[in-house]
């Protein structure tokens, strides 16, 4: 059976999918993870997980984040204010901004 | 792990569900989590007149999404704190229906008019943000993960009250009196927003030495004032003249906290304030109005419904 990995690098950090192992049973699988995806990358902790038990959602099943016009709910919307008097509000600002590039690139 | 130990390993995201921790650890972050949930759902709350009262459709679709926001980022939280296994997200929700959850001073107040939504929007919310930002680095990584979404989408929800308020301010002399006055009466609660000074304040010395507390109630409140001062006083508004706030030798701002009043916060804080009853009632009885729906969840999980495979 099929095991999903995820290698999380340092504490405190998500663990992100990295890959997959062929394996018998969880304990197979730990151990093929470790020399797959966590030799010759930092490692703090790996995950894995059987592929039967993740759910998928993709683009042709739905529209992520709707169909209609949300504009009105990103800080970049509101342009004739100057986020960067706080410097977390300025952060936010720029994470949205780059989620909202990322979000239109996929869509073209 | 004992006390001593968690104390000198204390650092940002350093401990999470794998970890043994001891359990005043996992009462104090659960104390601390529980707060901050129960505030985001009684903020929501507040914001939920101003749908009501916002003067443009764009305005009431923005305070619509910032509720969905706030009721959201208290789900993440229940969340994050349920992984310390100290309470259930049921018991949680029952006892900030019942009078019993703690929840931040400024939504202990009701709020009935439009010249409110830049207090709570921009002011209030910029206080929080200030705060959420430095528990990006707390050390409990759960938490530390809802404040990454949370501080990803709030940074909407202070533009936006700026924007508010700017409008209101740059509108006619009789409406810029209300914004005055509404200010006036929320200045001093929104200073009080970080709590009481360190000295005072209970539990502060015990979170920051295990690292789930990065700033203390002070050095918040006044960076906060070196901040937000200035974007008042860049609207027009006036500070009040109490609380005094001095200018330091280093040319930052501080606040002469006895002039605010803590006998008012500490009954507040004791949910023991006329509002909060208010607050509260209206909170119970939404709890109350869709408890058919989580009871559906309930019964539909139980009959069956979902079927964890067995992994190996």
């Amino acid at each position: 059976m099929i095991w999903e990995v995820f290698r999380q690098e340092e504490p405190g950090d998500y663990h992100q999918h990295v890959g997959n192992v062929h394996a018998p049973d969880r304990e197979m699988a730990k151990q093929f993870a470790q020399i797959q995806h966590a030799r010759r990358m930092q490692t703090n902790s790996l995950w894995v997980v059987p592929q039967e038990e993740i759910g998928e959602v993709d683009a042709e099943d739905t529209s992520f984040g709707g169909t209609t016009d949300k504009s009105y709910r990103w800080a970049m919307t509101y342009n004739d204010i100057d986020a960067s008097f706080a410097e977390e509000v300025a952060d936010s600002e720029e994470e949205q901004r780059e989620a909202a590039e990322k979000r239109s690139e996929a869509q073209s | 792990m004992d006390i001593e130990t968690v104390k000198e390993r204390a650092g940002p995201r350093e401990f999470g569900p794998a970890d043994d921790m001891p359990e005043e650890y996992r009462r104090a972050a659960t104390r601390m989590i529980q707060f901050h949930a129960n505030s985001e759902v009684m903020g929501g709350y507040l914001d939920k007149q101003f749908t009501r009262h916002a003067p443009s459709l764009d305005r009431k679709l923005a305070c619509t999404a910032k509720v969905q926001d706030e009721i959201g980022h208290a789900q993440l939280l229940y969340r994050a704190a349920e992984t310390l296994g100290v309470k259930t997200r049921e018991e949680m929700l029952d006892e900030l229906a019942n009078g019993e959850g703690k929840f931040l001073n400024c939504f202990h107040y009701p709020v009935d008019s439009w010249y409110e939504a830049p207090m709570i929007d921009f002011f209030v919310d910029g206080g929080a943000m200030r705060r959420q930002a430095t528990l990006k680095t707390t050390s409990w990584t759960p938490y530390a993960h809802a404040m990454d979404k949370v501080c990803f989408e709030e940074g909407f929800h202070v533009k936006h009250g700026e924007s508010i308020l700017k409008e209101l301010m740059t509108s006619s002399k009789a409406t810029r009196e209300r914004v005055q006055e509404t200010f006036e009466t929320w200045w001093p609660r929104i200073l009080q927003f970080f709590g009481p000074t360190n000295d005072e304040s209970h539990h502060n010395d015990f979170a920051q030495d295990v690292g789930l507390k990065t700033a203390t109630n002070d050095e918040l409140r006044n960076s906060f004032l070196n901040m937000y001062v200035p974007k008042a006083e860049k609207y027009g508004l006036e500070i009040p003249e109490y609380p005094r706030i001095f200018e330091r030798d280093d040319g930052t701002m501080a606040i002469r906290e006895d002039d605010l009043d803590w006998d008012e916060f500490w009954t507040i804080s004791k949910n023991d304030y006329e509002g909060s009853h208010e607050q509260i009632g209206t909170r119970r009885r939404r709890q109350e109005a869709v408890e058919w729906v989580r009871q559906s969840m309930d019964d539909w999980e139980a009959s069956g419904g979902t079927t964890p495979q067995a992994a190996d």
